[in-house]
């Protein structure tokens, strides 16, 4: 991996002129075209854009857990594009940390477990990862519901607990698919005053796409897709 | 081991789910095991022949007796070492549910013949002087507590042995083997004087079976057909065979007994192996989103597949250590079976050993395996972004 890496001052997310093309059949279905975005280390950037314009494309190829047809994503210095999945599966375990819209907690596990989860594809010790793992927990203020399962939080605290999990193993990078959108608009406020937290006050990059205003005007800067070209 | 309790949790979340499943394919090794102990216990009951020793009987039916005189004619053939007449009495005591192997045999050359069987000196002179007497196996003794010196009396449902009351023996000796040297001997019957039987019943019974002991056991084709070709021309024709092959014909279809059952177990695991499959499946196509959930956070393919093969083969482990149990309990118990027993008790060999638990337990996780291969290939393969899009 370390031919692929890249000077930091890349920025930490560089998107170049990436093309995605998704295929149902023989028929061709572009989603992004030619698209290139910059996310300078620190920033806290929203992306906009009516359904099937290509945040989310665009997000899962900044998160790895996509690839581009064509073009260069390097994020966290690291060229993405030419990883295979076995690498890119490690380059996710250390960098970047996602969140879902649904939060996407392992109904199995309770609140600590699932925070603990990422951990476990480390070299920590068990009790250094259920320390981390409260500690992410303390951070998003659920201590005290660490031993509950999903079925047993509310909508807000199952994302707080999911944000707990997106950066139990600091990462630089959070990505985030509408955080927001399954949320009452108190745990909506909550879910976006912890993402401005942590990247204030741990200078985490954050990218996350949003139909909601509310949640976009947090960030510090909004980026509009419009069929899978960036307009603003 | 640190995704163990992954593993568990998965497994406790539907647990009816997996009990139904362990339950299954417990049933199926339970099986397994049953079958192949009986199979190895016949086997290892028809292995227990000496390769020295032919067994000479009349050519239509094991019900027909032989002429007294074959005994003589037999043992007259060069190559033919001893001779021992050794007829199956058929006797009953007390109730036909009480079912042991007893039969009449001449104790001097029958001792000489059988060396597997060994009475202490003292015994074995005191059955050789005594008509009467009767020498039962150490498994007989303790299943009826018989001792030397106690009367057992016997009725035999064979017509020709019916002599208006029952037969009276004296146990003068209680047998034993070298399990070392003899593996397979029988110790759950009875031999008593033949001498006895022919007196009581006015000299007119003949020869169940003759066999006969001969000098070079590689030559037993040979020596059977010409043992055969002597009588061709007699009122009794007789069809001679190898103790071994005599024993597989008496146990009723032995040849394709071993078939039959492995047949039934073969069945019983393809069944077991598409319920596990499907169960495997169903339980994969549930987590598609939690497999994408996992990939996402940086779980590779791998790894994601080892655990699903993990839960299968748990599975499969859970099922097959129950069915070794269940198999334990079920086989001690069939011994005491009333007529099922009886017949068990026949086998020498029957019994639960390592290497049928050790084949059941790699039975079950073979079946685990196969059950979860194909949904452990869906997970390595699923794509996290469409996964995701499902939700």
């Amino acid at each position: 991996m370390a031919t692929t890496e890249v000077a930091a001052k890349t920025g930490a997310v560089s998107v170049q002129n990436v093309r995605k093309v998704y295929y149902r059949d023989s028929q061709q279905i572009p989603v992004l075209d030619g698209l290139s975005l910059e996310v300078p280390q620190g920033e806290f950037m929203a992306l906009m854009g009516p359904s099937g314009s290509g945040k989310t494309t665009l997000l899962n190829l900044i998160a790895g857990i996509d690839s581009a047809t064509s073009g260069k994503v390097v994020v966290a210095g690291t060229d993405l594009t030419p990883l295979s999945e076995g690498e890119l599966a490690k380059w996710r375990s250390r960098n970047v940390g996602f969140i879902f819209q649904f939060y996407n907690l392992i109904p199995v596990l309770n609140a600590v477990e699932n925070v603990e989860l990422p951990l476990l594809l480390s070299r920590l010790s068990k009790k250094e990862r259920r320390e981390r793992a409260l500690t992410a927990l303390r951070i998003v203020g659920l201590a005290d519901r660490s031993k509950h399962y999903p079925r047993q939080l509310s909508g807000g605290q199952e994302q707080r607990v999911a944000i707990a999990r997106a950066i139990v193993t600091d990462p630089s990078v959070l990505v985030a698919d509408e955080p927001t959108g399954d949320l009452d608009s108190k745990s909506a406020e909550e879910i976006l005053d912890l993402m401005q937290t942590f990247n204030k006050e741990f200078g985490k990059t954050i990218v996350m796409v949003t139909h909601d205003p509310r949640a976009a005007s947090r960030a510090h800067t909004q980026r509009h897709l419009e069929k899978g070209v960036l307009t603003t | 081991m640190k995704f163990a309790p992954l593993v568990l949790k998965h497994l406790r979340k539907n647990w009816i789910r997996t009990l139904s499943t362990v339950l299954a394919m417990s049933v199926c090794i339970f099986l397994i095991c049953v079958l192949q102990t009986v199979i190895s216990a016949v086997n290892f009951g028809l292995n227990a022949g000496s390769t020295r020793r032919l067994v000479v009987r009349d050519y239509v039916s094991l019900a027909n007796n032989l002429p007294i005189t074959y005994k003589q004619k037999v043992a007259a053939i060069p190559g033919v070492t001893d001779t021992c007449i050794v007829s199956w009495f058929g006797g009953v005591y007390r109730d036909p549910k009480n079912f042991f192997a007893n039969l009449a045999v001449e104790p001097e050359a029958f001792l000489r013949i059988y060396p597997e069987v060994m009475l202490p000196p003292d015994q074995k002179a005191a059955w050789l002087s005594d008509v009467r007497g009767a020498i039962i196996g150490r498994k007989l003794a303790q299943r009826f507590g018989w001792k030397i010196g106690d009367h057992v009396q016997l009725e035999s449902f064979i017509p020709p042995y019916r002599v208006g009351k029952p037969f009276d023996f004296l146990v003068d000796g209680i047998y034993d083997t070298d399990e070392a040297r003899y593996p397979g001997t029988d110790l759950n019957s009875m031999y008593f004087n033949f001498k006895y039987l022919y007196e009581a019943t006015g000299q007119r019974v003949g020869i169940g079976t003759l066999t006969a002991q001969i000098d070079d056991p590689s030559r037993a084709g040979v020596m059977s057909k010409a043992i055969d070709e002597s009588f061709d021309n007699s009122d009794n024709p007789t069809k001679t065979e190898t103790e071994q092959a005599f024993r597989a014909s008496f146990v009723a279809l032995a040849g394709n007994l071993a078939l039959l059952l492995n047949l039934i177990g073969m069945a019983v695991a393809f069944t077991i192996l598409l319920v596990t499959a499907n169960t495997m499946s169903i339980a994969v196509r549930e987590r598609q989103q939690e497999i994408a959930v996992l990939k996402t956070l940086g779980f590779s393919s791998t790894l994601v597949m080892t655990l699903i093969l993990s839960e299968a083969l748990l599975l499969g482990l859970m099922g097959g250590l129950l069915g070794i149990l269940f198999a334990r309990g079920i086989i001690a118990v069939l011994v005491n079976v009333p007529f099922l027993g009886d017949i068990l008790r026949g086998f020498p060999g029957l019994g639960l050993s390592p290497q049928i638990a050790a084949l059941g337990v790699g039975m079950a996780l073979l079946l685990g395996l196969l059950a979860g291969f194909i949904p452990s290939i869906l997970a390595y393969r699923a794509r996290i972004t469409e996964a995701l899009r499902q939700v």
